[in-house]
């Protein structure tokens, strides 16, 4: 947040959040068993595709091979936990971390490499470790057949959805927190300014590469444990989920709520998993859907979602002639 | 301070840059003119770091830095602007300038993202910094606005200050006044001289012959790749081999 903005614009900002947290802690008293489970998808669906953010939205370089870090997170913290018998939530660390080191090396080389050269690469690598997946060294993957891991428990007792509600959303809070502090911050200004424009940030003595690096690996990490959160709600995963489909899916949730912002990648998954969920019964369809959707965002809203409503809400104010110009408001709401 | 010893540039099989050697002296405002296609940009770009010399040494201060990264040189204390605007167009005029401060920064991924007190009390400063040197070319005004929507001569001047908010020992201008109206110029002319008494050495690229013969304390003649002629704004001015550079023919 900037330093210098008053304690009162400061409490302006804070107020929708906290309001927006309340009424989602409420969600667990009027929703039963289905909708929770669905709840936590987006909850940890949020934490993904807000680490795409980190490195889309702000970064500037793009992954097609999101789905891979998702897979590392996942395996890693089954494989972790059914073989050395860690508690659940230490194997999540650690495979995210695993993932980080994967990314950051993944980096190194692809930090050369810009559009669509750098798309080409990242499906590469999703397909790399999709194929290792299928194709395991001694079978450790469950190859096509998927793996079994144990549910989320808490001192023996497995948790409820209900348990993982609240478990999920502290790590959704946590999560939003740190990139929240990171993009407001030294490095974060470097992630943009390599984004705007990575010569100049070179020639302002931002090191281009290690920032990319940084970039990349901190979004590994935010996909990982994504994944590890979705293997220990499920307690089972299968390989299809880690194919190119579902990078496509991370991509189509970011860009339709909006890159950049903190709410767009909230926005993004909400609406898409719902969507998605409501079209249940043409499953066959999605990728249609999700072709319809990027078009719609790259016809109609170059802001995503998120920035159609900020555009929105920025006409609706300077109309009704309160407030200040509408670039103050268009750049409060990015802050926030 | 800076010294370049016999600098050669080729592309292929054209010699941007033709064993060029100058010295630049602290504290006085260095001019390097020379037609279109002279090279000298490319001479800027490879002061900064963006080219590798193909041969020759570059010395700033007594260590050579030729190959070096542009963000190592940057670090070193030579910053510069560019002859087609660079700026972070959707950040604010003021986080320009903070980017600018980036390498005198001390926080780090780690105190960023735990958004520890020390990163917290370092950005607060920061902020009122930057505010400061936005002051310094009166821009101060425009701190949230987005870049992009500033004026062409308000965006040069926010190149400027975002070099000199690295704390530079030498900024490179690359043609500062290009795009700016008579009134703009006049600022630019008074903002190069408190430039100067901030300790801060000037050397610039510049086709307002005016403006050069009026602020240089020395002047470097590129034409061709090759050091033409060089001496004070009046040696410069009647030398013969300039005139026929810039005019042409006998």
């Amino acid at each position: 947040m900037n330093p210098d903005m008053s304690k009162q614009e400061k409490r302006k900002k804070l107020l929708p959040v906290l309001v927006l947290l309340v009424l989602t802690l409420l969600l667990p008293v009027f929703l039963n068993e289905y909708p929770l489970m669905l709840c936590c998808t987006i909850f940890y669906y949020i934490i993904a595709v807000s680490g795409l953010d980190i490195l889309f939205g702000y970064s500037g370089q793009i992954s097609l091979g999101h789905a891979a870090f998702y897979a590392i997170g996942a395996y890693g913290s089954a494989l972790l936990h059914n073989h050395l018998h860690l508690p659940i939530f230490v194997t999540m660390i650690i495979a995210a971390c695993i993932a980080t080191g994967v990314g950051a090396l993944l980096a190194v080389p692809a930090s050369k490499l810009v559009f669509h050269f750098l798309s080409l690469s990242t499906i590469a690598f999703g397909e790399i470790v999709y194929q290792l997946l299928v194709h395991s060294p001694g079978n450790i993957t469950g190859d096509f057949k998927g793996i079994n891991s144990t549910q989320m428990a808490f001192c023996g007792q497995p948790f409820s959805y209900r348990n993982y509600f609240f478990f999920a959303l502290l790590m959704v809070i946590i999560f939003l927190l740190a990139k929240f502090f990171l993009v407001n911050s030294k490095t974060g200004r470097a992630f943009t300014a390599i984004r705007e424009n990575s010569h100049a940030a070179n020639g302002m003595g931002i090191n281009v590469r290690r920032y990319k690096v940084m970039a990349f690996a901190t979004s590994a990490f935010y996909m990982a444990f994504a994944g590890a959160m979705y293997m220990h709600l499920v307690g089972y995963v299968h390989p299809d989920t880690f194919q190119k489909k579902q990078s496509v899916l991370f991509l189509t949730m970011l860009l339709f709520g909006g890159t950049g912002t903190m709410f767009g990648p909230i926005i993004g998954v909400i609406s898409v998993e719902l969507l998605i969920e409501s079209l249940r019964s043409l499953q066959e369809f999605q990728g249609f859907v999700y072709g319809i959707l990027l078009l719609i965002v790259i016809v109609a809203l170059p802001g995503g979602l998120y920035g159609g409503l900020r555009d929105i809400y920025a006409y609706c104010k300077r109309k009704l002639g309160k407030g200040d110009s509408g670039s103050e408001v268009s750049k409060n709401a990015e802050n926030g | 301070m800076l010294k370049t010893d016999k600098v050669t540039i080729k592309f292929g099989g054209l010699t941007a840059v033709n064993e060029v050697s100058v010295h630049i002296k602290p504290n006085q405002i260095t001019g390097l003119i020379g037609p279109n296609g002279a090279g000298k940009t490319t001479f800027f770009n490879c002061i900064s770091g963006v080219y590798t010399p193909n041969s020759g040494k570059v010395m700033f201060q007594g260590k050579e830095i030729q190959g070096s990264k542009p963000y190592q040189i940057n670090k070193l204390g030579i910053t510069r602007t560019y002859q087609n605007i660079n700026l972070f167009r959707k950040m604010t005029v003021q986080e320009n300038v903070l980017v600018g401060m980036h390498s005198r920064l001390k926080s780090n991924y780690l105190t960023d993202m735990f958004h520890i007190p020390s990163q917290q009390r370092e950005e607060k400063e920061a902020y009122a910094k930057a505010y400061e040197w936005l002051k310094f070319v009166g821009l101060e005004p425009y701190a949230k606005d987005q870049t992009g929507s500033l004026s062409y001569g308000k965006q040069r001047l926010l190149e400027i200050v975002r070099g000199l908010a690295s704390d530079p020992k030498l900024i490179l201008l690359d043609e500062p006044a290009a795009g700016m109206n008579s009134q703009e110029k006049l600022e630019l002319d008074e903002l190069l001289q408190r430039i100067l008494k901030l300790g801060v050495t000037i050397l610039m690229v510049e086709h307002d012959m005016k403006l050069v013969m009026n602020v240089c304390h020395e002047i470097y003649v590129l034409a061709e790749g090759k050091l033409l002629a060089h001496g004070t704004p009046e040696e410069v001015q009647n030398n013969p081999d300039v005139i026929t550079a810039y005019l042409g023919g006998e």
